[in-house]
């Protein structure tokens, strides 16, 4: 199958947020999406963007049955580690189910493991749910050790009232 | 105990690097920590800053025998949620032992959520060893949610060899 890897661009920020819904959907959240592709692209291609994304696309012979030639992303930001230094961390990497098998998971993963090491990035990090047995295998099949497993670390979250709540405690400046 | 806290600027970095090893030495990672002050000046102070650091200060006649007035720290950045938008990070939260108990965890862990809440953030995100019972304890009083224990979340990390082969086109 031939495809390509690019880096998104604004208009295709309908297309991101089509995928992060279908991504949400087999994550079997639906409902914590809250995105707009509005806020993608005011957040992704501004001065100081909160992430970058790249997709991968497929020529029209291969349009999807939906009639996409967009068929999967990574959308990743730098992140620190206080011990290492410059980290990556990938938040999504998504294929649609009828590309798998293909290859593109693979190069998405690579591509940003490459744009991250041309920054001097030394870790590429990503979170995976413990019933996603296939992802975690392809992650494994990478190399990437399983640091809650390994070391117990766990993701703390604060967000709506719980954060409201923070907030309200900070000092006076 | 009287103490501010304020945004760290490049002339702290001597004082995060001391306060990054006493945190490491803690977590039992001592050996893990390659950074150097220079790292971090040349990270969190250029025009695209890799982090952003708030600094716990307290008065000269509160500073110990070894002579630090700079007791605490928070470093943090902004990440994305691809299901909610903007969000904060918050890496390191530290204060010194003999500075504990005071409030200074919380006045800094509260900064960064306001600093992050002012910057359009609806999530402030971080990470805790499952044994730091006491760490853990601090954040659920807060009301926060453990999304490893209650979604299934784990963190997978690709480092060295791996990096370097998955890099490969």
């Amino acid at each position: 199958m031939n495809y390509k890897i690019r880096a998104a661009r604004k208009e295709d920020c309908k297309d991101i947020a089509r995928m992060i819904m279908e991504l949400a959907v087999f994550e079997k959240m639906p409902d914590q999406v809250k995105i707009s592709y509005q806020e993608l692209e005011r957040d992704g291609f501004c001065q100081n963007p909160f992430f970058e994304c790249l997709l991968a696309e497929v020529s029209d012979e291969q349009i999807s049955k939906c009639g996409h030639t967009v068929v999967g992303y990574a959308l990743y930001f730098y992140t620190y580690s206080t011990w290492k230094g410059r980290t990556v961390y990938i938040e999504d990497l998504y294929v649609m189910p009828e590309f798998r098998g293909n290859g593109i998971g693979k190069s998405l993963m690579s591509k940003v493991a490459k744009i991250a090491v041309e920054k001097q990035c030394v870790r590429l990090q990503l979170s995976v749910l413990d019933w996603n047995s296939q992802a975690r295998d392809f992650y494994a099949a990478k190399g990437a050790e399983d640091l809650t497993d390994s070391q117990g670390w766990h993701f703390i979250r604060f967000d709506g009232l719980s954060l409201d709540n923070l907030v309200k405690e900070a000092p006076q400046d | 105990m009287e103490f501010t806290i304020r945004a760290a600027n490049v002339d702290d970095c001597k004082d995060i690097a001391r306060m990054i090893t006493e945190l490491a030495e803690y977590e039992k990672a001592i050996d893990q920590v390659r950074i150097t002050q220079k790292d971090l000046e040349q990270d969190g102070f250029s025009k695209n800053p890799f982090f952003h650091a708030i600094i716990a200060e307290v008065p000269e006649q509160h500073k110990m025998q070894e002579g630090h007035t700079k007791v605490g720290y928070a470093l943090y950045y902004f990440s994305y949620c691809s299901f909610r938008g903007r969000a904060v990070f918050m890496e390191d939260l530290y204060v010194m032992p003999e500075f504990r108990g005071k409030g200074i965890g919380k006045a800094l862990m509260s900064k960064v959520a306001q600093l992050g809440l002012a910057a359009g953030c609806q999530q402030l995100n971080f990470t805790v060893l499952n044994w730091n019972k006491s760490s853990l304890d601090f954040y659920l009083n807060q009301g926060c949610t453990d999304t490893t224990a209650e979604t299934g979340y784990h963190y997978m990390c690709c480092k060295g060899e791996a990096l370097e082969h998955l890099a490969q086109p």
